[in-house]
Parts: structure tokens; sequence; C-alpha cells
């Protein structure tokens, strides 16, 4: 593999490593009332 | 007490004059595609199909697509921040700032002036014109929500603000050019790079003014109409940040085929592939959230727009990805199925979702009650009958056309000329035509409901009685 | 974190549409338009081609028609050599199009002779029967107005010349966007790079066949007429006397042109629609 493929390669797996990151962090327990919460406040707004 | 609270005086009058710049985008639309079958309806030089087809497009995007941007968002961002909108006087200058873009872009385009990019033709003074209009709407919104009353944001308020941000970097960037006069200018960019450019704006001017933003209406009036909450914010977060990431990637499917460089090409085509995750993501959290709530498309004119809509964009994104694999494209593109898939988002999943939220708006900002849902629905039947109508002919002609322009005889001439192949398409041009006046009709029926329901509708009492939009 | 904080939600929304837009629209900037795909024989446009241009794009001919050719059999032989980035550098905005309503125009310089496009702009129906074109005709009726054209060439950069600018005046529309089409996509030479042959004996299949004569009357009406008039006394073409060649010659001039001369190839429609008209040509009158 030349250096070119190596960065190709590279810059894929961050991409897929970024996504799985906010994946984790979204449906992580921890926030899992904190991430719902507005879909419930939006319906009381009037 | 609510009611003093709210600016709704703006948001009667964009949802007005968006659908004054809907009428015309459409009447134009069936002017032009009269003329298709009738060459001898052009008159030169301002009403040929050349100067006309830029009218009904730019109408259509940006007098009834963001006029109904404008009277949404200044309406969801009050409500969802529970506070009144930053600045009333900055929002009374968009508006008629808004329709002086709008006419000038008009009258320009019936002139002549034109860029000839498709969906940016308007010459440069209109170009500052709109960058003026986009800053303060952007301000108004992003300031209302600074200063909001709730501390949490609602996933439409993303979407709103990846809107603003994305619109301002396209718009910009493509209208960079060298000018010669006040009507004539030169485009910065040349030849390949200029299509390049382009096509990138184009195609996530789709994305960011005819996706995100009716995705934020539809987050939006769909739990507000069934009176139960989406079925997962934290699904819609992961779709927002996939749908940002990839759209950009991909405007060069536009480009299969040409000198645009291969790997480019390469690139639009997988990640136009995968957009199809997060676009399925929002139909998918769209239709989970209507679990036991299915009975409300028999009984919610409201649900039956926006669910109808919300599966319109799934197809699109289906197809949209299916077109932009290079096999197909090579095989479907410049025919008429290209027409066909953009009218599926514009006439289906945009207007449905901008029907929905008008209907939504109009007994809130007027305080009347809607003065017909029967009419209602006949303009339902109306408009999804007209564009299956428009766009399954289109579809036919299409593969068509395509078949005929590959045709080969045994040694290796073509079977057919082009004009032979051109010939073929009149049939199914007249029936388009036939699909888009069922449509109009369609509008005709909306508006004289929301004229009568202005005019003659039950007052409502309080806003509060019909929270959940069944009427 | 951003869930409650519109400042850094913008920020990083920005950042997530900037990723894609640097790597696929900022970054080819260093490849495309550069000496790698530069192409010596492609000229930038005389002041009445570039004013062409500028009348294709103000009444939007990109609507109906495409300029870009692909790299497809189908459609190589139908419109000719595929579309190199090197030929559009001079195109600002370029003009690909989205739509072929009417056929590309990407190689359509040198097809046919300006008289067939005088005529055909005028009443594209009189041409090309049954198309849906509208008329532009009236393009004739507006006269250039050489200064204007001047400065348009001082913003592009383009050379001209006093004399080159002077002769504009006179002119009309429909001259520069005619002048215009004639450059489309003949500043390559690929017509005598595609060179199409003959290849065997040359045999009429339809010798003293009445059917092949009426087809071929057919053909004649819809492809030849124009040019060389219903009763073959000739127009913007000759007149026409089959009896004059044999029928290989006959065959050969249809089947490859006389690309000088104005006379696009009919290779395309393939070996027996030529006899066919061949052999109406020589019997049919």
């Amino acid at each position: 593999m030349d250096l070119a493929s190596i960065l190709y390669l590279g810059v894929t797996i961050g991409l897929f490593a970024v996504f799985a990151l906010i994946v984790i962090r979204t449906y992580s327990k921890k926030r899992k009332e904190r991430g719902e919460i507005a879909k419930y406040r939006m319906l009381d707004d009037d | 007490m609510e009611k003093t609270e709210y600016n709704y005086d703006i948001v009667r009058s964009f949802v007005n004059w968006s659908i004054v710049w809907g009428v015309v985008a459409v009447l134009v639309g069936v002017i032009v595609s009269f003329q298709m079958v009738e060459p001898g309806l052009n008159f030169a030089p301002y009403l040929t199909f050349g100067r006309l087809r830029p009218i009904h497009t730019n109408a259509g995007i940006y007098g009834w697509g963001v006029g109904v941007i404008f009277a949404t968002f200044l309406y969801i961002v009050q409500r969802l921040c529970k506070t009144r909108l930053w600045s009333d006087g900055l929002a009374k200058f968009q508006l008629w700032f808004f329709n002086a873009t709008i006419i000038a872009s008009a009258v320009t385009l019936l002139l002549g002036y034109t860029t000839s990019k498709e969906y940016h033709e308007m010459e440069w003074p209109i170009d500052v014109m709109v960058v003026i209009l986009w800053v303060a709407f952007a301000v108004n919104i992003i300031m209302t929500i600074i200063k909001r009353r709730e501390e949490h944001m609602y996933i439409s308020l993303w979407y709103m603000m990846a809107s603003l941000i994305g619109v301002a970097i396209l718009y910009l960037t493509n209208s960079a050019a060298m000018p010669v006069s006040l009507f004539k200018s030169y485009s910065a960019y040349a030849g390949t790079n200029d299509a390049n450019v382009h096509w990138w704006f184009a195609h996530n001017a789709v994305a960011m003014a005819l996706t995100a933003p009716p995705l934020a209406m539809f987050y939006y009036f769909l739990p507000k109409s069934t009176g139960v909450p989406i079925y997962s914010h934290r699904l819609s977060i992961i779709a927002f940040w996939s749908l940002i990431f990839m759209y950009l990637w991909t405007g060069a499917h536009h480009l299969l085929w040409t000198p645009v460089p291969d790997w480019i090409q390469t690139l639009a085509m997988a990640f136009s592939v995968m957009l199809i995750a997060p676009s399925w993501g929002s139909v998918f959290n769209g239709y989970l959230s209507m679990g036991g709530q299915w009975h409300q498309m028999r009984e919610n004119y409201l649900v039956k727009f926006l669910i109808v809509g919300i599966t319109f964009y799934g197809m699109q994104t289906l197809q949209g990805p299916m077109q932009a694999v290079r096999t197909f494209s090579a095989f479907i593109h410049y025919t008429d199925w290209i027409p066909a898939h953009i009218h599926m988002g514009t006439m289906g999943w945009v207007s449905m979702i901008s029907f929905a939220s008008i209907y939504f708006l109009i007994p809130r900002v007027y305080g009347r009650q809607l003065y017909s849902i029967p009419l209602a629905n006949l303009q339902f039947w109306l408009i999804l009958v007209g564009q299956l109508i428009w766009s399954f002919s289109l579809w036919i002609a299409g593969v068509l056309q395509a078949g005929m322009w590959n045709a080969m005889n045994p040694d290796g001439s073509l079977t057919y000329t082009f004009l032979e192949t051109m010939v073929e398409m009149y049939p199914y041009w007249w029936v388009r035509a036939g699909g888009g006046l069922i449509y109009f009709a369609g509008i005709l029926v909306f508006i004289y409901n929301l004229y009568m329901t202005v005019q003659k509708g039950e007052s409502v009492p309080s806003a509060a009685a019909f929270a959940e939009g069944r009427a | 974190m951003w869930e409650k904080k519109p400042v850094l939600l913008l920020i990083m929304a920005t950042g997530a549409i900037l990723v894609g837009t640097i790597i696929t629209m900022v970054l080819p900037f260093a490849w495309v338009n550069t000496e790698a795909d530069r192409i010596e024989s492609v000229t930038p446009y005389t002041a009445l081609q570039q004013e062409g241009r500028d009348i294709y794009i103000r009444d939007g001919c990109n609507n109906c028609h495409t300029q870009t050719v692909r790299p497809l059999v189908a459609e190589v032989i139908r419109y000719g050599d595929y579309s190199k980035s090197g030929e559009f550098v001079y195109d600002r905005p370029f003009l690909w199009g989205s739509k072929r309503t009417g056929p590309d125009l990407a190689r359509l310089g040198g097809k046919y002779p300006d008289e067939w496009h005088y005529k055909h702009m005028e009443s594209p129906r009189a041409m090309v029967p049954k198309t849906n074109m509208p008329d532009y005709g009236w393009l004739a009726d507006n006269q250039l107005n050489p200064q204007k054209i001047k400065r348009k060439m001082d913003v592009l950069g383009f050379p001209y010349t006093d004399d080159e600018i002077k002769a504009l005046a006179g002119k009309n529309e429909m001259d520069a966007i005619i002048a215009y089409m004639q450059k489309l996509g003949s500043d390559i030479p690929w017509r005598e790079a595609v060179e199409i042959t003959i290849v065997g004996d040359l045999q009429n299949p339809f010798k003293g066949d009445a059917a092949a004569v009426s087809a071929g009357k057919l053909l004649y009406m819809e492809n030849c007429a124009q040019c060389h008039a219903e009763d073959l006394s000739g127009d913007i073409g000759p007149e026409l006397d089959g009896a004059n060649y044999d029928e290989a010659e006959l065959f050969e001039l249809i089947y490859l042109g006389i690309p000088d001369g104005g006379m696009p190839p009919y290779s395309k429609l393939g070996a027996q629609k030529v006899w066919q008209m061949v052999n109406y040509l020589q019997e049919g009158q």
C-alpha cells in the first residue's frame, strides 16, 4: 500500500470512529432522559 | 395571554405571500408544459420556454419554498423557544425585502438577465439582495434561539440552524462572479470547475432549502397534529449529523460521465447511496411516531398530508441514490425521468409538508376554524393524483427515450434519429400537462378554502382548543 | 453540551458541512483547468462568438440542450467524440445543461453549413419536422452593440483586435449565435480522428426493389429535403441527379458526407437506410 491509500484508509476509519462516538454518546444510558426530554417539552408549548 | 406574546402578524403575511408565489410557480409550470407540446405557444422574446422555465423553478424554490420556510420557521422558533421573535422590525423588513427580491427576480429573468446556472439564474444584484434577506432572517432566528425561555432545543431548531448556515455558504460561493454591467456577469469559475462548484451548490440547495427545512416542519407539525411525541429524539439527532455531513459530498452525481475528475464522481456516488440511511432515519422516525395512531390517517387530514409527504420523501431518497449510480445514470440522465424525480420531491414531499404546515397555522394565526375539511381532503386527492400522473408519465417517457437513444442496429448504427425519439415523447408530455392542471386545481381549492376560512370561518375562542390540530 | 448551546451547535454544523465541501469542491481546483488537462488547440471565443454565447444564455437555450458528450457508445456515435475537460477552459459559465429536450450541441460546430442554421433558427419546423423548438427568427432584428461586446471581452480577458470590434457593427444577434454554434466542439480535430470507413465491397442489396425506393423516399424527405428540396432541385445543397453517379459513389457520398462542403455524414443511420436512399435517388424520379 502506498502512502495515499493508507491515508484514505485512515480518514475512512476516522470517520467511522467519529460516527460510532456520536452514536455511543447519544444512546448512552446516562443521556437517555436528557436526549428525549425535548420531544415532550415541545408538546406543551401551547 | 399567550396570543399577545407571540408575533403572529409576520407569520400571517409570509403564509399569504408564499401562497401567491406558489400559484405563480405552478401556473408558469403549467404554461411551459404546454409550450413543450405546442411550440406555437412561445411568444418571443419574453414568453418563451427558455425564459419562463427559470421563472417556474425560481418562483417554486425561492417564492413558494423559501416563503413557507420563512412563515413556518418564524412561527416554530417562537413556540419552541417560548418567547417572542427577537426583532419584529427586522422580520417586517424581511417580509418586504423578500417580495421585492422575488419580483425583481421574475422581472429580470423575463428580460433575459440570467447567469444560466440552474436554480441560481438571477444576476449578481439579486444575489446581493438574497444575501441581505438571508442574513436578516438568520440573525432573527438565531437571536431568538439564544434568548429562548425553553432550555432544551428540539430537533426542528437543529435543522433550522443547519439550513441557515448551509444556504449561506452555498449561495455565497456559487454567486462569485465578474460583473460587466448591472445585468450581466461572468462566473468567477471556468468550465469544469464552474460545473463542479455549481452542482455542489445546486444539489445542496436541495439539502439545505428543500430537505432540512421540511424536516424541521415535519418534526414539529407531526407531533403537534397527532398529539403524541415523535418516536425518538435521539434517532433524529443521529440522522441530523449524518445528513448534514454526507450531503455535501454528493453534488457531482449530477455530473457522472462528464469531464469532472472520476474520483469526485465516485465519492458522490458512494455518499449518495449512504445518504439513504439518514434519510430513512427520519422516515422511520415519522412512521414509528404513528404507533397506535394510524387511525388518525383516516380522521385527521393534517396527518394524511404529513405522512404521505414523508412517504414521498422516502421514495425520493431511494430513487435519488439509484440515479446517482454510474450505470443507471448512463441510461437515464438527460431524459424526462429527471424532472419526474425532481417533481416527486417538490410537488410531493416539500409541498405536502408545506400544505399541512399552512393548514395547521391558519386557524392559530387567524383565530378561525378551517372553513371546510372535505375541501382539504379534496385538495389532498387532487394534488396526490396530479403529482402521480405527472411523475409516472415522465418516468415512462424517460425509460422509453433512454431505450431509443441507446438502441443500435446489428451493423453498429443507431436505430433512431434524435427527432424520432423526441416525437415519441409528445403523448407523455400531454399527460404530464394534464397532471399539472389537476395539481393546479388542487391549489385553487386550497386557496378557496383558506380564503373562506379567513372570511367566514368560525372564530376560535382560544388557540389551546386546537392544540391537537383535530378540527 | 451543544444540545443546549446554539452557537456551539452552529459551529459544529458548519464544520460538518465544510468537510465534504472542501474535499469535493475546493480541492479539485488544484487539478482542474491546470496544465495537466490543457489542450493546445482550444482557443478563447472571438468577440462575435462570445456575444453569441451570451445570447444563447440570455434565451435559456441550456434549458433544452446539453453541451457535453459522455464516453458512452451510443452517445459517441450519435454526437461525436466525448467531451474533454480542456475544451471548456474559456467557458464562463459552463453550459453542460441537465436535460436533452433537444439534442446535445457539444459537437455541433461544422456539422451543418451556416445557411442551414439561418433557416433552422428562423423556423425550426421547416428543417426538422415535428420538433418543438420555438422560432428564433427575431434574433436577426437585433443589431449588436460593439462597445458593449468590447467591454465583455475586456472583463473576460480574451484577445481581440479593433477591426474585429468594428466588424461587429451591422451584424445582428442571429449572426452572433450562429458563429457561436459553429465554434462548439470544433477546437479539437475530432472528426478527423473518428474517420468513418467503409469495409467490404459496395453492393446494392436492393437492386430493383420498389419497396426500398419508397422507403428511401421517406428517408430522403426526413433527412435530405431540407437542403436539397423535396423535388431534388437543390437549395442550400446542390441539385441532385442520381444518374450522374454510380451507386457506389452515391453511397459513399451519403454515408461519409462531405466534411469540408457542409454535408454531414449519415453513417449513423446504418448502411441499409443509406442504400434505400441511394435507390430512391437513382430510380425514384
